[in-house]
């Protein structure tokens, strides 16, 4: 009816287990990546100045990118200039230490002023242990978020394998773009995990939607799964396309948090596709033609 | 059609356009809706050319924020009442430490005793120790880290009047709990530096005066003679043009106590008791005011009164005659001002602010901190980018829809019920007054995605199998749609309360706007959609 149509797919042609594999491969790959950056780093992914400690300056200065590092006694972990189009001559410089007030001293010393706007715009510094408290409430948040959404869950539809479809397909929506997050060196922060609970509550709504339609309507298993696409997938695009806008324009103007929740977003909603109409799918199918025996 | 079937048959409708409205008049009523204390603030706000009513918070403003955890520990201690002073002197005694370092306190509530200690070098071990040596039955297991509620409150005061002794509006401090039993003291002030804000919360502010005055065998000794908290009424930093001084006029307290003494007659009897008030009037030279270096060796007898901030001296001076006088007739004690000299107008400043505000309960432990600070100028461009970013996402959603449907009947009303979301939410954050910051803006991105992704289920719910052609076939369609709805806005509430309640800082107005969006949309947009939308496929 539109200029983007859902497409019809044949799901006769494949098994259940040739659905399941894909997504569950996928899976396992990003459970591969998060273990192995675990071993080699010590954290599955890399830790943000929000949770590890660090100092972050954004300064406005004339200073030609390359000689910013000299400004300072201590050699900063990234300079990233900030690509908007009335903020030139605007860098983020991030340090691993807290010593937030000698290094904006340094700043101010070394780096010369862009007419009259202050050379420091913005400060943020974290110390390790501050770093250390938000972790474990970050933890905590998305254990009681995951928690709570599996529960609600089994409420919802008071049967095993089509709740367990949700937490299932839910889980792997965060894992991978944690694990997308590992291999693109984005560190995680307070945005990501925004970003991250964000997901549990969007990813849902499709698999909701998909559950609903297969086991609350009447008629034929491929006319309600066809039916429940149409609008799923419709919806979700329709998400990932806002998030893929938000996250870029952020991006471009050096906007941080929404950068960071806009890119997970857009990688775990992708995921999010693939879990629902393969994972989450399967299991249903399953469910509804061999598992109900009665 | 009589009026009361007319909103029997709209009042969703109905429901939507009376909260629009009522954003709306939120958002831009001149002077806000609540405007009992608008007048006030207005008077220094109304050269911004603020077009809304919307308050913004330090990411979208500038300012400084700076976080960290009050330095301490408390154990609950079982003892008599009445106790109190002995508990504390012993464990002054015993650990070495100042008066303004160990507090014992009663709490009525719960009935029961504490005491605490804010001293960074004092271990649980020593603690426990010196409590047991005041005869309390505590052991090092009883000790835990951090300050009791009172200390935190008395510091959250504390800090608040600093801010607003400082002259700036819009500051405040509170705290914020953290996973454990731990706390966060958390200070916000517009139009500060972090340098500024640190110095504020550094300084503990405790203000002594001291009489350095040589004892009996003629050996020059430090008597404390009057503390922060003797001080009545306490003037602000004033310059003296005639002998070029800068001074902070004070009042002592004269209050008596059962005894018939305040701390004025006690200063006074002080004074004329180490000789201040005959022999030592006039003979103080410790202090060369040139280099500003003070001379604790002195080859004459001293008669000096120091004043102390935080363990470093500030400045020494004799009793001026006058002064000296009424305190030797005894008269000063019926009007006890005097003024406290200070080298520099900073230092002046800084006194009447510390003797104003009383000290800090408990020092501030910066090796745990967190600190934000952005420039008003960078602010601003943030303000613009997030409404260049908001709009961009929105227009990303009509055209998706739009090409979704093909079918503007269908695309326009949905993406103005999701606008009319964002307005109701604006007008609510305007309402209460909810400063924005950038998580906010991430929220209302969050509430437009969410909504749509609502509405398209509601369309292709009401849409599906042929058209809609009665009344009922609509309602049951768009009951099964607000099944759906429902489970999916639970799921989302669930997920993000957790973000609303715990402190992480920025995500928790995400989650609080997010959350509102939810309930908002749920409540009354989005069946308000399914009503436009029956309107406009039944052809009625």
């Amino acid at each position: 009816m539109g200029y983007f149509d859902v497409p019809e797919i044949d799901y006769t042609r494949y098994t259940d287990r040739q659905l399941a594999a894909v997504p569950l491969a996928v899976l396992g790959v990003a459970l591969l990546v998060l273990a192995g950056s675990f071993l080699l780093f010590g954290t599955p992914v890399q830790l943000g100045m929000d949770f590890a400690g660090g100092t972050e300056l954004t300064v406005q200065t004339t200073t030609p990118e390359e000689d910013i590092p000299e400004a300072f006694d201590e050699d900063p972990e990234s300079v990233q200039a900030v690509a908007s189009p009335d903020a030139e001559n605007q860098y983020i410089v991030q340090f691993t230490s807290t010593e937030q007030e000698a290094l904006s001293e340094q700043a101010e010393a070394n780096l010369e002023p862009d007419g009259d706007a202050s050379v420091i715009q913005q400060v943020s510094s974290t110390s390790a242990s501050f770093g250390q408290q938000t972790q474990q409430t970050a933890l905590l948040g998305i254990a009681v978020a995951f928690l709570g959404m599996s529960v609600l869950a089994f409420l919802l539809f008071r049967t095993f394998v089509p709740s367990i479809a949700i937490v299932a397909s839910a889980f792997s929506d965060m894992v991978i773009p944690l694990a997308f997050m590992s291999l693109a060196g984005i560190p995680l922060s307070l945005g990501t995990v925004a970003a991250l609970l964000m997901l549990i509550g969007y990813s849902v709504d499709s698999d909701i939607l998909l559950n609903n339609h297969i086991l609350r309507r009447s008629g034929d298993f491929y006319e309600s799964t066809n039916r429940a696409m149409q609008t799923g997938v419709t919806m979700t695009v329709t998400s990932m396309m806002a998030m893929l806008v938000m996250g870029t324009a952020a991006w471009i103007f050096g906007v941080e948090l929404l950068a960071s929740i806009g890119i997970i977003l857009f990688v775990g909603l992708a995921a999010d596709l693939m879990n629902t109409y393969m994972l989450n799918l399967s299991l249903l199918r399953w469910y509804k033609f061999h598992g109900v025996r009665s | 059609m009589n009026p009361i079937a007319f909103v029997k048959e709209y009042w969703r409708i109905l429901l939507l356009t009376l909260f629009v409205t009522a954003a709306l008049v939120a958002l831009f009523a001149p002077g806000g809706v609540m405007d009992d204390d608008t007048l006030v603030e207005d008077e220094n706000e109304t050269v911004e050319d603020n077009p809304t009513n919307l308050e913004y918070g330090l990411g979208l403003d500038g300012g400084t924020r700076i976080s960290a955890p009050p330095t301490g520990m408390t154990a609950d201690i079982d003892i008599e009442p009445g106790e109190e002073r002995e508990v504390e002197t012993t464990l002054y005694e015993e650990l070495g430490i100042d008066s303004s370092d160990g507090i014992v306190r009663y709490h009525e509530d719960d009935n029961r005793f504490t005491a605490e200690v804010f001293d960074g070098d004092v271990t649980p071990g020593e603690f426990a120790a010196a409590l047991q040596e005041a005869g309390v039955d505590v052991d090092e297991d009883d000790v835990n880290d951090g300050v009791t509620q009172q200390t935190r409150d008395e510091m959250i005061n504390t800090i608040d009047l600093r801010i607003n002794e400082a002259g700036l509006s819009g500051g405040n401090a509170y705290q914020e709990a953290t996973v454990g039993d731990g706390y966060y003291i958390v200070t916000e002030v517009p139009g500060m530096s972090p340098g500024e804000l640190r110095d504020l919360l550094t300084e503990r502010g405790d203000v002594q005066i001291v009489a350095y005055h040589p004892d009996e065998n003629g050996t020059q000794t430090n008597e404390t003679v009057l503390e922060g908290e003797e001080f009545d009424n306490v003037g602000s930093a004033s310059y003296d043009d005639r002998r070029d001084q800068n001074y902070v006029p004070v009042t002592v307290d004269n209050t008596e106590d059962e005894d018939g003494n305040s701390p004025a007659s006690e200063y006074q009897a002080a004074m004329n008791e180490y000789g201040f008030t005959s022999d030592g009037m006039g003979q103080c030279t410790i202090h060369d005011r040139e280099t500003g270096e003070f001379d604790f060796d002195p080859d004459n007898p001293q008669w000096c009164l120091l004043t102390v901030v935080d363990d470093e001296v500030v400045d020494a001076h004799s009793m001026s005659p006058d002064l000296g006088q009424s305190m030797a007739d005894g008269t000063w004690e019926n009007d006890p001002t005097f003024q406290m000299i200070v080298p520099t107008q900073q230092d002046a400043h800084q006194l009447s602010v510390n003797l104003q505000s009383g000290a800090l309960t408990a020092p501030l432990d910066f090796s745990s901190e967190q600190t934000y600070s952005l420039e008003p100028a960078l602010a601003d461009q943030f303000k613009f980018y997030s409404l260049i970013i908001g709009v961009l996402s929105v227009l990303t959603v009509s055209g998706m829809v739009y090409l979704r449907y093909s079918d503007p009947r269908v695309a326009a009303p949905m993406v103005l019920t999701a606008l009319a979301e964002v307005v109701i939410l604006l007008g609510f954050a305007a309402l209460i007054r909810m400063p924005l910051d950038l998580s906010h803006v991430a929220g209302f991105i969050a509430v437009v995605g969410t909504g749509v992704d609502d509405l398209i289920i509601i369309a292709d719910e009401v849409m599906d199998e042929g058209d809609v052609n009665s009344q009922r076939v609509f309602e049951s369609r768009f009951r099964k749609a607000f099944w759906v709805i429902g489970a999916a806005a639970a799921t989302t509430i669930i997920a993000l309360s957790p973000l609303a309640v715990l402190s992480l800082g920025d995500l928790r107005g995400f989650a609080i706007i997010t959350i509102l969006g939810v309930l908002i949309g749920v409540l009354i947009t989005r069946p308000a959609y399914g009503d436009i939308l029956q309107r406009l496929l039944t052809d009625k």
